[in-house]
């Protein structure tokens, strides 16, 4: 993936025409500092579920399994800039073997985290479906054991997939397998997101009148689906133009912005939290209790 | 696309002996070639405006359709509404312990039972007390209680079924001691049956 991901950094400045798009480059402060904070939060949750008798539930898992994909991305950053760090200062052998397969591994990191959010995602959105739209067979239908196996299975098949992507990346129906799951996982939670919420405003139109209990229902899934939305897509593109129009002036311009998208992937690392995570008072009570107690 | 993906090896192999750059982030082995910016039609950032303009517009877009989605069809709350509903309002919210407030009773305690149980599913239970209402086993009796206590006139019976289904709180947690609210459930059974002729006259007299 690197090549896709990093290519246009090596063109020569002198063979550029002065009117093109300068690389928008964001000091890498920026980054470590971002990336630190996804780790931190996400380890801060898994570490409240690790220790939590109560938490330890199928809900609380596919959390957690947002929150492990969530500080493999942070991870991948943080890795990034080491590596980048240790070759200026001269500690690394540019382009030597080490630093490929370090790149490498790093590259599959970045893709395993990035199809683990995916399919975390799906998985929390189907775990809430089956909770209202099965309500009564729910703890038959979505146990402690299913989970795990379901967990083990999307983990395996993520990294499996992190793996055979950096290996084939040079092909084109790679990129386009890549690229493609992220809308086909986007429709998928819209659909059960407005389903939940279509039955939810049915509920309640028939119990009260006042509309702020949906207003309310609406900007949390707008904020669900946005965030996911605003992070993730400019990346997604990014590697389709890429991968089509890596010569065109348009889509170079809008490749010079790679810099940005990464950042916004690092903060959606650092939001993911908040509005899956803390939202469970439980879970914020079983934070306050580890930070204040300990 | 072929092409390209030629074009890229056979850079590669020639940049084994290009010079290590001054670049920060380089360490990658492929160039695309010069990117020629002469005669563009429409403005150079044209691809990145659309894109973040569009998808700006979509999620909005989005939103609105929800926000008009709640707007819709809200039946005005009749105040004089009839006292077996009343009634299996109370009976249905007693089950999850609250004190039962017959002058206040609809508006007030099922806009609140119903934000409840909404933010139950959406919001995954935003504040402890509600997360106490969710706590509730899914005993068959109380099922039938809240069955009779959500009344849906006039509806097909798999949409009551499936509003039975939302309605039943679901975050079951088994080390909760829900005495309680199991004694509630075990007293409801009588309140229920004597509600059911009840409830059936109204809905009659609904439809």
């Amino acid at each position: 993936m690197k090549h896709i991901i990093n290519s246009y950094e090596n063109i020569n400045d002198t063979a550029r025409n002065n009117s093109d798009c300068p690389r928008v480059v964001l000091p890498e402060e920026i980054f470590f500092t971002i990336s630190i904070a996804g780790v931190l939060e996400n380890l801060i949750v898994l570490l409240a579920v690790f220790k939590n008798k109560n938490l330890q539930a199928p809900m609380y898992f596919f959390i957690c399994s947002l929150a492990i994909s969530d500080m493999l991305g942070s991870l991948y950053k943080i890795l990034e800039n080491i590596l980048i760090i240790l070759r200026n200062t001269g500690y690394l052998k540019p382009r030597g073997s080490f630093e490929t397969t370090a790149d490498d591994i790093i590259d599959s990191l970045f893709v395993l985290s990035l199809l683990g959010s995916i399919f975390s995602l799906s998985v929390i959105a189907a775990d809430r479906y089956i909770t209202i739209f099965h309500a009564l067979r729910y703890h038959s239908i979505v146990t402690v054991r299913r989970t795990v196996v379901v967990l083990a299975v999307i983990w395996t098949f993520c990294t499996a997939s992190g793996i055979a992507i950096v290996i084939f990346s040079h092909h084109v129906p790679t990129v386009i397998t890549f690229t493609s799951l992220f809308p086909l996982m986007l429709v998928f939670i819209l659909c059960l997101y407005v389903h939940m919420f279509l039955l939810a405003r049915s509920h309640t139109r028939k119990i009260s009148t006042l509309p702020r209990t949906n207003m309310k229902g609406a900007i949390t899934l707008t904020i669900l689906l946005g965030v996911f939305i605003f992070c993730w897509a400019p990346f997604v593109l990014h590697v389709l133009l890429m991968t089509f129009c890596p010569s065109n002036p348009y889509c170079a311009c809008y490749m010079s912005l790679f810099q940005v998208n990464g950042m916004l992937i690092m903060c959606n690392a650092v939001i993911d939290p908040f509005i899956y995570a803390f939202r469970s008072p439980e879970l914020r009570d079983a934070f306050t209790k580890m930070v204040f107690c300990s | 696309m072929k092409m390209s993906a030629q074009r890229l090896i056979s850079n590669r192999t020639s940049q084994q002996s290009a010079s290590n750059s001054d670049y920060t982030w380089e360490y990658e082995y492929y160039e695309i070639g010069p990117v020629s910016f002469e005669g563009l039609k429409a403005h150079k950032y044209s691809i990145v405006i659309g894109f973040w303009v569009g998808l700006a517009v979509f999620v909005i877009f989005m939103f609105f359709v929800l926000t008009l989605l709640t707007k819709t069809g809200a039946p005005h709350q009749d105040n004089a509404e009839s006292s077996e509903k009343r009634f299996r309002m109370n009976s249905f919210v007693s089950d999850f312990g609250r004190p039962l407030e017959p002058d206040k009773v609809f508006s007030r305690q099922g806009n609140e039972e119903s934000r409840s149980l909404f933010h139950c599913y959406i919001n995954e239970v935003e504040r402890l007390d509600r997360a106490k209402t969710c706590h509730q086993t899914t005993a068959l009796d109380s099922d039938v209680q809240l069955q009779e206590a959500i009344r849906s006139s006039g509806q097909p019976e798999e949409e009551l079924n499936r509003l039975m289904k939302f309605d039943i709180p679901n975050f079951v947690n088994t080390d909760q001691n829900s005495f309680g609210e199991d004694d509630l459930l075990i007293s409801e059974p009588p309140i229920v049956l004597e509600t059911k002729p009840l409830s059936q006259t109204s809905h009659k007299d609904l439809d």
